[in-house]
Protein backbone atom coordinates (compact mmCIF):
# COMPACT_ATOMS: atom_id res chain seq x y z
CA UNK A 1 0.00 0.00 0.00
CA UNK A 2 2.90 2.27 1.31
CA UNK A 3 5.08 1.14 -1.30
CA UNK A 4 4.53 3.59 -4.59
CA UNK A 5 5.28 6.60 -1.73
CA UNK A 6 8.37 4.70 -0.21
CA UNK A 7 9.85 3.97 -3.84
CA UNK A 8 9.06 7.40 -5.34
CA UNK A 9 10.29 9.49 -2.30
CA UNK A 10 13.12 7.72 -0.56
CA UNK A 11 14.90 11.29 -1.26
CA UNK A 12 12.37 12.78 0.87
CA UNK A 13 12.65 10.76 3.49
CA UNK A 14 14.96 8.97 6.37
CA UNK A 15 13.13 6.25 6.35
CA UNK A 16 16.10 3.93 4.93
CA UNK A 17 18.42 5.57 7.53
CA UNK A 18 21.25 2.91 8.56
CA UNK A 19 24.75 3.27 8.81
CA UNK A 20 25.34 4.18 5.76
CA UNK A 21 27.85 4.41 2.62
CA UNK A 22 31.38 4.15 3.95
CA UNK A 23 32.95 5.17 0.93
CA UNK A 24 31.47 8.82 1.53
CA UNK A 25 34.53 9.07 4.29
CA UNK A 26 38.11 9.70 3.38
CA UNK A 27 40.02 6.24 3.58
CA UNK A 28 41.99 5.34 7.08
CA UNK A 29 39.53 7.92 9.01
CA UNK A 30 37.89 7.27 11.96
CA UNK A 31 34.74 8.01 10.39
CA UNK A 32 35.58 5.39 7.49
CA UNK A 33 36.79 2.40 10.17
CA UNK A 34 33.49 3.13 12.50
CA UNK A 35 31.30 2.91 9.63
CA UNK A 36 32.61 -0.98 8.43
CA UNK A 37 32.61 -2.18 11.83
CA UNK A 38 28.91 -1.26 11.96
CA UNK A 39 28.05 -3.48 8.96
CA UNK A 40 29.84 -6.32 10.98
CA UNK A 41 27.02 -6.13 13.54
CA UNK A 42 24.44 -6.67 11.16
CA UNK A 43 24.13 -10.68 12.28
CA UNK A 44 24.13 -9.92 16.09
CA UNK A 45 21.61 -10.39 18.13
CA UNK A 46 19.44 -7.10 19.08
CA UNK A 47 20.26 -6.79 22.81
CA UNK A 48 23.25 -8.91 23.28
CA UNK A 49 26.41 -8.46 24.86
CA UNK A 50 27.91 -8.76 21.97
CA UNK A 51 25.98 -6.63 20.05
CA UNK A 52 26.30 -3.82 22.54
CA UNK A 53 29.89 -4.16 22.67
CA UNK A 54 30.15 -4.07 19.55
CA UNK A 55 28.39 -0.93 19.70
CA UNK A 56 30.92 0.45 22.36
CA UNK A 57 33.64 -0.82 19.85
CA UNK A 58 32.15 1.20 16.94
CA UNK A 59 31.59 4.51 19.64
CA UNK A 60 35.12 4.29 20.87
CA UNK A 61 36.32 4.54 17.06
CA UNK A 62 33.51 7.49 15.72
CA UNK A 63 32.58 8.82 19.09
CA UNK A 64 30.28 11.20 17.15
CA UNK A 65 28.43 8.47 15.09
CA UNK A 66 24.43 9.66 15.66
CA UNK A 67 23.69 6.58 14.07
CA UNK A 68 25.28 4.18 16.24
CA UNK A 69 23.68 5.41 19.41
CA UNK A 70 20.54 5.34 18.13
CA UNK A 71 21.06 1.81 16.95
CA UNK A 72 22.03 1.06 20.46
CA UNK A 73 19.30 3.02 21.83
CA UNK A 74 16.83 0.58 20.14
CA UNK A 75 17.00 -2.84 23.07
CA UNK A 76 16.90 -0.50 25.66
CA UNK A 77 13.67 1.34 24.91
CA UNK A 78 11.97 -1.85 23.32
CA UNK A 79 12.99 -3.55 26.98
CA UNK A 80 11.16 -0.98 28.81
CA UNK A 81 15.05 0.50 30.04
CA UNK A 82 13.50 4.06 29.53
CA UNK A 83 16.48 6.17 30.89
CA UNK A 84 19.02 4.37 29.40
CA UNK A 85 17.43 4.40 25.98
CA UNK A 86 16.92 8.03 26.14
CA UNK A 87 20.16 9.07 27.14
CA UNK A 88 21.51 7.31 24.20
CA UNK A 89 18.93 8.45 21.57
CA UNK A 90 19.27 12.06 22.86
CA UNK A 91 23.23 12.01 22.07
CA UNK A 92 21.85 10.86 18.23
CA UNK A 93 19.56 13.63 18.78
CA UNK A 94 21.59 15.99 19.79
CA UNK A 95 24.28 15.12 16.55
CA UNK A 96 21.99 14.69 14.19
CA UNK A 97 18.21 15.97 14.67
CA UNK A 98 17.05 15.36 11.11
CA UNK A 99 17.41 12.06 10.87
CA UNK A 100 16.63 11.14 14.81
CA UNK A 101 14.04 13.49 16.01
CA UNK A 102 11.02 11.05 14.63
CA UNK A 103 12.38 8.45 16.38
CA UNK A 104 12.31 9.45 19.59
CA UNK A 105 8.80 10.95 18.59
CA UNK A 106 8.08 7.51 18.15
CA UNK A 107 9.20 6.30 20.87
CA UNK A 108 7.74 9.18 23.06
CA UNK A 109 3.96 8.00 21.64
CA UNK A 110 4.81 4.71 22.73
CA UNK A 111 5.20 5.28 26.09
CA UNK A 112 2.31 7.54 25.77
CA UNK A 113 4.25 10.54 26.20
CA UNK A 114 2.34 12.75 24.04
CA UNK A 115 3.74 16.44 24.91
CA UNK A 116 7.46 15.19 24.08
CA UNK A 117 6.32 13.61 21.29
CA UNK A 118 4.37 16.56 19.73
CA UNK A 119 7.52 18.76 21.19
CA UNK A 120 9.89 16.72 19.06
CA UNK A 121 7.72 16.55 15.64
CA UNK A 122 6.82 20.22 15.61
CA UNK A 123 11.14 20.80 15.62
CA UNK A 124 11.54 18.44 13.04
CA UNK A 125 8.92 19.90 10.68
CA UNK A 126 10.33 23.24 11.67
CA UNK A 127 13.72 22.41 10.15
CA UNK A 128 14.38 23.99 7.18
CA UNK A 129 15.29 20.50 5.26
CA UNK A 130 13.06 18.30 7.33
CA UNK A 131 12.07 15.36 5.36
CA UNK A 132 8.41 15.80 3.62
CA UNK A 133 7.20 11.79 3.81
CA UNK A 134 8.65 11.19 7.24
CA UNK A 135 7.19 7.32 8.07
CA UNK A 136 7.13 6.01 11.46
CA UNK A 137 9.28 3.22 11.96
CA UNK A 138 7.86 0.19 10.24
CA UNK A 139 6.98 2.04 7.21
CA UNK A 140 3.45 2.18 7.67
CA UNK A 141 2.16 5.65 8.98
CA UNK A 142 3.56 8.81 8.55
CA UNK A 143 5.03 10.50 11.62
CA UNK A 144 2.53 13.36 10.87
CA UNK A 145 -0.98 11.24 11.49
CA UNK A 146 1.28 10.74 15.03
CA UNK A 147 1.37 14.17 15.85
CA UNK A 148 -2.40 14.26 14.81
CA UNK A 149 -3.11 11.34 17.64
CA UNK A 150 -1.06 13.63 20.08
CA UNK A 151 -2.94 16.47 19.61
CA UNK A 152 -6.07 14.51 20.03
CA UNK A 153 -4.84 12.70 22.75
CA UNK A 154 -3.87 16.21 24.64
CA UNK A 155 -7.66 16.80 23.98
CA UNK A 156 -6.82 19.22 20.99
CA UNK A 157 -9.28 16.98 18.44
CA UNK A 158 -9.42 20.30 16.18
CA UNK A 159 -5.65 20.65 15.46
CA UNK A 160 -5.39 16.87 15.87
CA UNK A 161 -8.07 16.31 12.70
CA UNK A 162 -6.86 19.28 10.67
CA UNK A 163 -2.99 17.92 11.08
CA UNK A 164 -4.00 14.25 9.78
CA UNK A 165 -5.90 16.50 6.80
CA UNK A 166 -3.17 18.66 5.99
CA UNK A 167 -1.20 15.33 5.59
CA UNK A 168 -3.81 13.24 3.68
CA UNK A 169 -4.70 16.02 0.86
CA UNK A 170 -0.61 15.99 0.76
CA UNK A 171 -0.50 12.29 -0.98
CA UNK A 172 -0.53 12.41 -4.73
CA UNK A 173 -2.42 9.07 -5.23
CA UNK A 174 -4.45 6.26 -4.01
CA UNK A 175 -2.13 3.90 -3.44
CA UNK A 176 -0.18 6.40 -1.15
CA UNK A 177 -2.29 5.86 1.50
CA UNK A 178 -1.84 3.48 4.34
CA UNK A 179 -3.93 1.10 5.55
CA UNK A 180 -5.15 2.94 8.53
CA UNK A 181 -4.36 6.50 7.64
CA UNK A 182 -8.64 7.17 6.67
CA UNK A 183 -9.38 4.52 10.18
CA UNK A 184 -7.54 7.23 11.81
CA UNK A 185 -8.87 10.09 10.49
CA UNK A 186 -12.46 8.53 10.76
CA UNK A 187 -11.74 7.98 14.82
CA UNK A 188 -10.73 11.65 15.40
CA UNK A 189 -13.98 13.12 13.93
CA UNK A 190 -16.29 10.34 15.96
CA UNK A 191 -14.29 11.83 19.00
CA UNK A 192 -14.94 15.44 18.16
CA UNK A 193 -18.84 14.45 17.68
CA UNK A 194 -18.68 15.03 13.62
CA UNK A 195 -19.78 11.91 13.24
CA UNK A 196 -21.26 12.17 9.10
CA UNK A 197 -18.17 13.57 8.43
CA UNK A 198 -16.92 10.09 9.99
CA UNK A 199 -19.00 7.99 7.99
CA UNK A 200 -17.69 9.86 4.69
CA UNK A 201 -14.08 8.66 5.83
CA UNK A 202 -14.97 5.28 6.83
CA UNK A 203 -16.16 4.43 3.56
CA UNK A 204 -12.88 5.31 2.18
CA UNK A 205 -11.40 3.32 4.83
CA UNK A 206 -13.62 0.51 4.02
CA UNK A 207 -12.55 0.49 -0.03
CA UNK A 208 -8.42 0.03 1.46
CA UNK A 209 -9.44 -2.81 3.66
CA UNK A 210 -12.66 -4.54 5.62
CA UNK A 211 -10.37 -6.14 7.55
CA UNK A 212 -10.41 -4.19 10.75
CA UNK A 213 -12.89 -4.39 13.89
CA UNK A 214 -11.58 -1.10 14.70
CA UNK A 215 -12.88 0.72 11.85
CA UNK A 216 -16.87 -1.02 12.14
CA UNK A 217 -16.78 -0.15 16.12
CA UNK A 218 -16.56 3.60 15.30
CA UNK A 219 -18.50 3.65 12.46
CA UNK A 220 -21.36 1.74 14.71
CA UNK A 221 -20.33 4.34 17.30
CA UNK A 222 -21.34 7.27 15.00
CA UNK A 223 -24.39 5.56 13.71
CA UNK A 224 -25.64 5.50 17.38
CA UNK A 225 -24.49 8.88 18.04
CA UNK A 226 -26.93 9.96 14.99
CA UNK A 227 -29.66 7.86 16.66
CA UNK A 228 -29.54 5.19 14.29
CA UNK A 229 -29.34 1.61 16.43
CA UNK A 230 -30.06 -1.22 13.64
CA UNK A 231 -27.38 0.83 12.00
CA UNK A 232 -25.05 0.72 14.99
CA UNK A 233 -26.13 -2.47 15.60
CA UNK A 234 -24.75 -4.01 12.31
CA UNK A 235 -22.06 -2.77 12.47
CA UNK A 236 -20.66 -3.57 16.11
CA UNK A 237 -22.04 -7.07 15.21
CA UNK A 238 -19.57 -6.71 12.15
CA UNK A 239 -16.75 -5.52 14.79
CA UNK A 240 -17.09 -8.45 16.85
CA UNK A 241 -17.28 -11.06 13.75
CA UNK A 242 -13.76 -9.87 12.70
CA UNK A 243 -12.43 -10.17 16.04
CA UNK A 244 -13.64 -13.42 16.49
CA UNK A 245 -12.13 -14.27 12.90
CA UNK A 246 -8.98 -13.03 14.47
CA UNK A 247 -8.80 -9.51 12.45
CA UNK A 248 -7.09 -6.42 14.44
CA UNK A 249 -5.15 -3.73 13.36
CA UNK A 250 -1.73 -5.47 14.42
CA UNK A 251 0.65 -2.00 15.02
CA UNK A 252 0.75 -1.14 18.43
CA UNK A 253 0.89 2.65 17.97
CA UNK A 254 -2.74 3.23 17.38
CA UNK A 255 -4.31 5.54 19.76
CA UNK A 256 -7.81 4.89 21.16
CA UNK A 257 -7.43 1.37 20.48
CA UNK A 258 -10.46 -0.99 20.65
CA UNK A 259 -10.83 -4.22 22.59
CA UNK A 260 -13.61 -7.12 22.06
CA UNK A 261 -14.71 -6.35 25.87
CA UNK A 262 -15.64 -2.74 23.97
CA UNK A 263 -17.47 -3.88 20.96
CA UNK A 264 -19.59 -6.59 23.45
CA UNK A 265 -20.47 -3.57 25.79
CA UNK A 266 -21.82 -1.66 22.99
CA UNK A 267 -23.94 -4.87 22.11
CA UNK A 268 -25.25 -5.37 24.83
CA UNK A 269 -26.16 -2.08 25.46
CA UNK A 270 -28.21 -1.99 22.46
CA UNK A 271 -29.78 -5.25 23.36
CA UNK A 272 -31.08 -4.09 26.36
CA UNK B 1 49.64 23.55 40.86
CA UNK B 2 47.72 24.34 38.17
CA UNK B 3 49.23 21.67 35.88
CA UNK B 4 48.99 18.57 38.83
CA UNK B 5 45.28 19.93 38.50
CA UNK B 6 45.12 19.66 34.85
CA UNK B 7 47.18 15.44 35.14
CA UNK B 8 44.32 14.60 37.75
CA UNK B 9 41.69 15.96 35.61
CA UNK B 10 42.51 14.28 32.21
CA UNK B 11 43.48 11.25 34.58
CA UNK B 12 39.80 10.97 35.48
CA UNK B 13 38.65 11.42 32.13
CA UNK B 14 40.47 8.47 30.90
CA UNK B 15 39.36 6.40 33.49
CA UNK B 16 35.98 7.20 32.68
CA UNK B 17 36.05 6.61 29.26
CA UNK B 18 38.13 3.31 29.51
CA UNK B 19 35.43 1.83 32.35
CA UNK B 20 33.65 -0.68 30.87
CA UNK B 21 29.89 -1.73 31.20
CA UNK B 22 29.07 -4.96 32.32
CA UNK B 23 26.69 -6.44 30.04
CA UNK B 24 24.32 -9.35 30.66
CA UNK B 25 23.72 -11.90 28.00
CA UNK B 26 20.82 -9.96 26.71
CA UNK B 27 20.70 -6.17 28.33
CA UNK B 28 16.73 -6.70 29.71
CA UNK B 29 18.17 -9.99 31.63
CA UNK B 30 17.31 -9.46 35.75
CA UNK B 31 19.80 -11.09 37.96
CA UNK B 32 17.98 -12.98 40.69
CA UNK B 33 18.50 -10.55 43.97
CA UNK B 34 17.98 -12.07 47.09
CA UNK B 35 17.41 -9.08 49.26
CA UNK B 36 14.10 -7.89 45.64
CA UNK B 37 12.83 -11.03 44.81
CA UNK B 38 10.98 -14.08 45.68
CA UNK B 39 13.09 -17.16 45.47
CA UNK B 40 10.43 -18.91 44.52
CA UNK B 41 10.09 -17.73 41.13
CA UNK B 42 11.58 -19.87 38.52
CA UNK B 43 12.47 -19.86 35.08
CA UNK B 44 10.27 -23.36 33.81
CA UNK B 45 14.31 -22.53 31.41
CA UNK B 46 16.37 -19.90 31.97
CA UNK B 47 18.68 -20.46 28.68
CA UNK B 48 15.77 -18.89 26.64
CA UNK B 49 13.80 -16.26 28.07
CA UNK B 50 12.42 -14.44 25.71
CA UNK B 51 12.76 -10.28 25.84
CA UNK B 52 9.49 -9.99 23.31
CA UNK B 53 7.39 -7.70 24.85
CA UNK B 54 4.13 -8.23 22.45
CA UNK B 55 3.93 -12.20 23.50
CA UNK B 56 2.70 -11.40 26.64
CA UNK B 57 -0.63 -10.51 27.18
CA UNK B 58 -3.08 -10.11 30.12
CA UNK B 59 -6.46 -11.69 29.93
CA UNK B 60 -9.23 -9.01 28.97
CA UNK B 61 -6.32 -6.99 27.19
CA UNK B 62 -4.81 -3.65 28.66
CA UNK B 63 -8.56 -2.70 29.64
CA UNK B 64 -8.73 -5.40 32.23
CA UNK B 65 -5.34 -4.87 33.68
CA UNK B 66 -5.96 -1.31 34.12
CA UNK B 67 -9.42 -1.66 35.48
CA UNK B 68 -8.56 -3.80 38.03
CA UNK B 69 -4.98 -1.76 38.79
CA UNK B 70 -7.19 1.52 39.07
CA UNK B 71 -9.75 -0.61 41.30
CA UNK B 72 -7.17 -1.86 43.94
CA UNK B 73 -4.91 1.51 43.80
CA UNK B 74 -5.49 3.67 47.12
CA UNK B 75 -4.52 7.15 46.30
CA UNK B 76 -3.37 9.41 49.52
CA UNK B 77 -3.31 13.11 49.47
CA UNK B 78 0.16 13.30 49.48
CA UNK B 79 0.22 10.96 46.05
CA UNK B 80 -1.55 14.23 44.47
CA UNK B 81 1.72 15.99 43.72
CA UNK B 82 3.27 13.22 41.44
CA UNK B 83 3.21 13.20 37.63
CA UNK B 84 5.49 11.27 35.99
CA UNK B 85 5.70 7.66 35.10
CA UNK B 86 6.40 4.33 36.78
CA UNK B 87 8.71 1.94 33.97
CA UNK B 88 8.17 -1.27 35.93
CA UNK B 89 9.70 -4.40 34.47
CA UNK B 90 9.29 -8.21 35.21
CA UNK B 91 9.28 -11.61 34.45
CA UNK B 92 6.28 -14.32 33.36
CA UNK B 93 7.40 -17.88 33.78
CA UNK B 94 6.00 -20.60 31.58
CA UNK B 95 3.34 -20.74 34.87
CA UNK B 96 1.87 -17.51 34.51
CA UNK B 97 4.05 -16.71 37.63
CA UNK B 98 5.48 -13.19 37.87
CA UNK B 99 8.93 -12.16 39.16
CA UNK B 100 12.20 -10.10 39.08
CA UNK B 101 10.33 -6.76 39.67
CA UNK B 102 12.69 -3.86 38.50
CA UNK B 103 11.50 -0.27 37.38
CA UNK B 104 12.38 3.51 36.68
CA UNK B 105 10.61 6.26 37.80
CA UNK B 106 10.46 9.45 35.40
CA UNK B 107 9.21 12.78 35.30
CA UNK B 108 6.94 14.21 32.89
CA UNK B 109 10.06 15.18 30.71
CA UNK B 110 11.09 11.27 31.19
CA UNK B 111 13.74 12.42 33.43
CA UNK B 112 14.51 10.20 36.38
CA UNK B 113 12.50 11.57 39.53
CA UNK B 114 12.05 10.54 43.17
CA UNK B 115 8.79 10.38 44.69
CA UNK B 116 6.70 10.36 47.93
CA UNK B 117 7.74 6.59 49.14
CA UNK B 118 4.58 5.47 49.94
CA UNK B 119 3.40 6.17 46.35
CA UNK B 120 6.23 3.66 44.70
CA UNK B 121 5.37 0.93 47.28
CA UNK B 122 1.45 1.64 46.80
CA UNK B 123 2.14 1.30 42.87
CA UNK B 124 4.74 -1.46 43.06
CA UNK B 125 2.57 -3.43 44.99
CA UNK B 126 -0.79 -3.18 42.85
CA UNK B 127 0.92 -3.71 39.57
CA UNK B 128 3.03 -6.73 41.77
CA UNK B 129 -1.01 -8.31 42.47
CA UNK B 130 -1.68 -8.67 39.03
CA UNK B 131 -2.38 -12.00 38.34
CA UNK B 132 -3.57 -12.59 34.87
CA UNK B 133 -0.59 -12.66 32.65
CA UNK B 134 -0.11 -14.71 29.86
CA UNK B 135 3.48 -15.99 29.12
CA UNK B 136 4.69 -16.34 25.54
CA UNK B 137 3.83 -18.89 22.93
CA UNK B 138 6.58 -18.69 20.88
CA UNK B 139 6.33 -20.22 17.48
CA UNK B 140 4.28 -22.84 18.87
CA UNK B 141 6.18 -23.54 22.22
CA UNK B 142 5.33 -22.37 25.71
CA UNK B 143 8.60 -19.79 27.18
CA UNK B 144 9.12 -17.43 29.86
CA UNK B 145 9.29 -14.42 28.88
CA UNK B 146 10.27 -10.46 30.21
CA UNK B 147 7.76 -7.41 29.94
CA UNK B 148 6.96 -4.14 30.80
CA UNK B 149 4.29 -2.07 31.85
CA UNK B 150 3.84 1.87 31.63
CA UNK B 151 1.97 3.34 34.58
CA UNK B 152 1.24 7.09 33.68
CA UNK B 153 0.31 9.06 37.16
CA UNK B 154 -1.13 12.62 36.80
CA UNK B 155 -1.77 14.42 40.23
CA UNK B 156 -1.40 11.12 41.98
CA UNK B 157 -4.29 9.35 39.73
CA UNK B 158 -3.35 6.32 37.51
CA UNK B 159 -3.82 7.54 33.99
CA UNK B 160 -5.89 4.52 31.45
CA UNK B 161 -3.96 4.23 28.23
Amino acid sequence: MKKGLIIALLSCTSYMYSQGNCLIYPEGSNERKACELAHQRENLKQGSRESQIMFDSILKINPNYAWAYMEKSVAYLKRGLITEGLRLLDKAVELEPRYNLTYRAYWHFQNRNYKLCIKDLERFYALPNAFIYEMTPGGDKDMRILLGMSYAKLGNYEKGIETIENCLKSYKREEDFGLTDYHTLGMLYVKNKQYKKALEIFDKQLKITEDYPDSYYYIGLAYKALNKPEKAKVNFQKAKDKFLDGYHIRNGYLCYKVYYLDVTNELEALTD
Amino acid sequence: MVSILCISCHTKKEAEVEKKPEYLADIGDTKFNAELDDANFIFCDSTKVLHKRAQIAYTGGTPAMEKELINNYKIQPAFESFTGYFFIRFAVNCKNETGRFRWEIVDEDFKEMKCPDALEKEIITKVKSLKKWNHPIYKGESHDGYTFLIVKIENGNIVRS
